[in-house]
């Protein structure tokens, strides 16, 4: 899985979300490294929905801005699930690699 | 939602198609201004390129699909090249005609003065199947099997016998009059007439044929020079033809271009058209991938060879494009690939099935 899609899957896991927002809440994810454009989300979105990952949840009107909301749907969380479990035990792999490496700074 | 802005992502927004505008155009304008800051007039030009890749890739739909894009990439990369051919074709019609007889036998006596050429006749076409032009008739016999023949048509004629002056020095004449008369003169080949029969093989002693290739303005001019002939054979060919008008590199460029994209968009249609449980879906994935085989494979084919050939020896001017796609050797290849193409369209212009929605717009349902 690719990080955007991570990020993206991430981002939607607690609570639905519109388009900006996910984009905003990607970036706290990430620490403002990853800022994902309009067009690449929506591309990934539609790609996800295919895939039946996420869902459209409702819409809302603000201040005459439509915005669609979406959530995960039971599939794209076990996907989540297990891409996290797969991360975490690469991360705890190479963490017990660095602390032999480098014992104070891993 | 006005302003500078809302109406220059619009402008944006159409790299994507109608239907996607139309069920996610608002929701996607209302992300764009929510993330632009509020003095911002402009899409950056990093967001714009960024709308446009991706209004393209919603064109194919099948957003699930990873294999969607190279599959329109090849249609649109081919049929823009096909597209060139026929308008590199149609801009060949804008080439001088080819020089009358009077004024050939002219150009013969600057060149090799004093020597008698015969055989010289006005040609009857700028491009002929098999010495004469291209009929409905005779377009059978180039489909099946005879397409190499079509080639450029020239004018010109040949010495039977023993030349004014021997074969050595006829070369060397001809260079020094064709420069003098304006003539670019390009660098001589010297071919074997035949191969070595067989041990004991000196081939030193095989006849040799030497090749003058010139060019002045918009005329090419080729002559053949013979080491060895007998009273009833050819010593010496010379001919002219025309080299590519420049009509042809403009009208190619744009007709690649237009092609590509025409292709692309019919390529995005036929796609989304078929995407979900179209009836017809299987059907049009096999005649993509026949259409695409019988397009391709006569390209890849006869691309490297003409480079080869182009690169063996000099060429004042180069083949025409569609013989770089192997046309009209492989007409026919070509042919079937039109009607599986065609076959193609029809079956995605087909109704699909109620139930049949893409999957692309489940989303936004």
């Amino acid at each position: 899985m690719r990080e955007p899609t991570f990020l993206i899957l991430t981002a939607l896991a607690n609570e639905s979300r519109h388009g900006y927002g996910i984009v905003q809440e990607i970036q706290v994810l990430s620490a403002g490294r990853v800022r994902l454009l309009t067009g690449t989300l929506y591309t990934a979105l539609d790609r996800l929905a295919a895939e039946g990952l996420v869902e459209h949840d409702r819409e809302e009107v603000v201040d005459g801005r439509l915005r669609r909301y979406y959530r995960l749907t039971a599939e794209g969380l076990a996907l989540l699930t297990a891409e996290t479990a797969r991360l975490r035990q690469l991360t705890t792999a190479a963490e017990a690699r660095l602390r032999s490496v480098h014992p104070r700074t891993a | 939602m006005a302003g500078p802005l809302a109406r220059r992502y619009r402008r944006l927004l159409l790299a994507y198609p109608r239907a996607y505008r139309r069920s996610r155009g608002e929701e996607l304008l209302s992300a764009l201004l929510d993330a632009a800051l509020p003095e911002r007039t402009r899409p950056t030009a990093q967001e714009a390129a960024d709308l446009i890749r991706h209004g393209l890739r919603a064109r194919l739909g099948r957003p699930a699909s990873r294999t969607v894009v190279v599959w329109a990439v090849l249609s649109a990369i081919i049929s823009g090249l096909f597209i060139a051919g026929f308008a590199t074709r149609a801009a060949w019609e804008t080439a001088r005609p080819l020089p009358k007889t009077a004024e050939v036998r002219t150009m013969l006596a600057q060149i090799l003065p004093g020597q008698e050429f015969t055989g010289i006749e006005d040609p009857q076409a700028m491009f002929v199947f098999n010495g004469q032009p291209l009929t409905w008739d005779t377009a059978n016999d180039l489909l099946w099997g005879d397409g190499g023949e079509y080639a450029q048509s020239g004018i010109g004629g040949s010495v039977n016998g023993a030349p004014v002056i021997p074969p050595q020095d006829t070369v060397e004449l001809a260079q020094h009059n064709l420069r003098a008369h304006g003539w670019t003169v390009y660098p001589t080949m010297t071919h074997n007439m035949y191969g070595c029969a067989g041990p004991p093989c000196d081939p030193a002693t095989i006849p040799k044929s030497t090749t003058i290739l010139a060019r002045r303005s918009d005329t090419r001019f080729s002559m053949e020079v013979h080491s060895q002939y007998r009273s009833d054979t050819t010593s010496i060919t010379a001919g002219f033809t025309r080299t590519t008008p420049w009509a042809v590199y403009p009208l190619g460029l744009t007709g690649g271009i237009l092609g590509a994209v025409v292709a692309f968009l019919i390529f995005g249609w036929a796609s989304r058209r078929t995407e979900g449980r179209h009836p017809a879906g299987a059907a049009v994935k096999k005649l993509l991938c026949v259409t695409l085989f019988f397009w391709w494979a006569p390209t890849l084919y006869a691309v490297p060879w003409t480079a080869r050939h182009h690169l063996d020896e000099p060429h004042p001017s180069w083949h025409p494009m569609w013989e770089w796609l192997g046309q009209p050797t492989f007409s026919l290849l070509f042919l079937i690939g039109c009607g599986s193409a065609l076959l193609g369209l029809a079956a995605a212009a087909t109704e699909p099935r109620p139930d049949g929605e893409p999957l692309s717009t489940v989303a936004s349902s």
